[in-house]
Formats: structure tokens, C-alpha cells, sequence
């Protein structure tokens, strides 16, 4: 079965991000089934803030999912508007918005919500996390 | 594919409702078959007495009557639940008993709760 993933919950107040971090894997072990991609949404695109930095012992949520979707060749989609709404731009967001810095993590995509709708359409099955 | 945009939290708690109109506009857009269930605390999206401030968030009723531009015509709610309301609401509904409601809930192949 290929599989996407919908997350909205937030990577701070909920557990949306983690499990759907365990469930990735699993999926990617098994090779009955395919994943073809994660769209971030509401909350959970906090995910991209490449300035939250989680005590040194504590589980890094963000550099968890960048280093297995590398390995796994899966993109991270992050939806722009709700992004921009939480005050995560990349490079290009920064300039169009004239502002000076800009944080969205590396690994991470900026897309519109047509990109979830492309998930959803060449995936057997669309698991939402909140 | 139809698709189920299930309405539940209030308008007016979170950005949540904003986003899921967001989610069905932009569906609709690519013309996918979509449907709008409202229920419980998000019921407050249409009522029509309601005048949000801007520091309240988006006056998100006034977006009901544009949907059909986007082929969203199916708007479920709850026949016992917009009954107690006994207040003005938005018209474009179709009010469902509880059997109908489950079977609408099939009928559809992808659910987004919100």
C-alpha cells in the first residue's frame, strides 16, 4: 500500500509529530508498502523552525524526520500559508515580505495545499496525525 | 475521490476552522467532490448574527456563501443540533438525522476532521 502523511498537530503541545515519525518507519521497513510524502499543516509546520532548539537531551523531533526522510528519499512539505501565519519563512518568503532573517529548516519545502491534494491523490491512504 | 471536511472546533477558538476552509477551497479548486459536515462547537460558523473583530479572526460566515463557486454544495449538519440552536442561521445547509448522518459519513472516502 503507499501511504502519505497528514500532520497537524504541534511538534511541542502533542505527540502528532512523533508518531507519525514511528509510523514512517515502519512503513519504509515493510516492503509491501511505499510512502510518498509528508504535508505538514496547522500546528505541526513549527516542525520547520530551524531556531527551536530542544535541550541536548532531549529527542530532536525536527532533525528526527529531516534525517529519515534524506535517507528515504521522501519529501517534507510544509504549507505555505499556514507557515508564513506562524512566522516561518525561507529565503524567498523573506525577501517577497522584506524582512531580514528567515528560519525554515533545511529538508523542509514550502508548497501550497495542491501539494497535499498530489499526496493524496497518488496515495492508497492518507494518515492524518493531530 | 469525495472528500469530507469535518467541522467540530469552534471558529473561534482557533485558527483551525480558517484552515480546514482553506483545505476545501483549494480542493475544490483542483475540482475534487467536496462536502462540509459541521457539528458541535463549530456549529458557531453559521450563525448569522455574528459580527467577529478583526482581533477575533477572519469574519469566516461571510466565506458560506461563496462556496458553490468552488462546486461545494453539500453542507451536512446535525438535524437535532442546528433545531436547539433557535437562532438565525446560514440557509445552505441539509440537516441530517443521525441515521442519515452516519451514512453520509460513508459515502465518503477521505475525512479531514478539524
Amino acid at each position: 500500500m503507499n501511504y502519505s502523511l497528514f500532520i497537524t498537530g504541534s511538534p511541542t503541545s502533542s505527540k502528532a509529530c512523533h508518531t507519525a515519525l514511528d509510523f514512517a518507519e515502519a512503513v519504509v521497513q515493510d516492503s509491501r508498502h511505499t510512502l510518498s510524502g509528508v504535508f505538514f499543516y496547522e500546528e505541526a509546520v513549527n516542525i520547520a523552525n530551524a531556531l527551536a532548539m530542544p535541550p541536548r537531551d532531549e529527542c530532536n523531533i525536527r532533525d528526527e524526520w529531516v534525517q529519515f526522510a534524506q535517507q528515504h528519499s521522501i519529501p517534507l512539505y510544509v504549507c505555505i500559508a499556514a507557515a508564513l501565519r506562524r512566522g516561518e519563512l525561507n529565503e524567498a518568503e523573506a525577501k517577497r515580505h522584506e524582512v531580514d532573517q528567515h528560519n525554515l529548516a533545511s529538508g523542509f519545502l514550502l508548497e501550497g495545499l495542491g501539494s497535499l491534494l498530489s499526496l493524496t491523490l497518488e496515495s492508497d491512504r492518507t494518515m492524518r496525525f493531530k | 475521490m469525495s472528500t469530507l471536511i469535518y467541522l467540530s472546533s469552534s471558529p473561534y477558538s482557533s485558527n483551525s476552522i480558517k484552515e480546514a476552509l482553506d483545505l476545501a477551497l483549494v480542493f475544490g479548486t483542483f475540482e475534487q467532490s467536496i462536502s462540509i459536515a459541521i457539528t458541535g462547537d463549530a456549529l458557531a460558523l453559521l450563525i448569522a448574527s455574528q459580527t467577529p473583530t478583526v482581533r477575533q479572526g477572519k469574519h469566516l460566515f461571510k466565506l458560506l456563501d461563496g462556496l458553490e463557486f468552488y462546486d461545494i454544495e453539500n453542507i451536512y449538519v446535525k438535524q437535532e443540533e442546528i433545531a436547539k440552536l433557535a437562532i438565525e442561521t446560514w440557509p445552505g445547509v441539509s440537516p441530517l438525522a443521525q441515521e442519515s448522518w452516519l451514512d453520509m459519513l460513508d459515502q465518503h472516502s477521505d475525512i479531514y476532521h478539524f
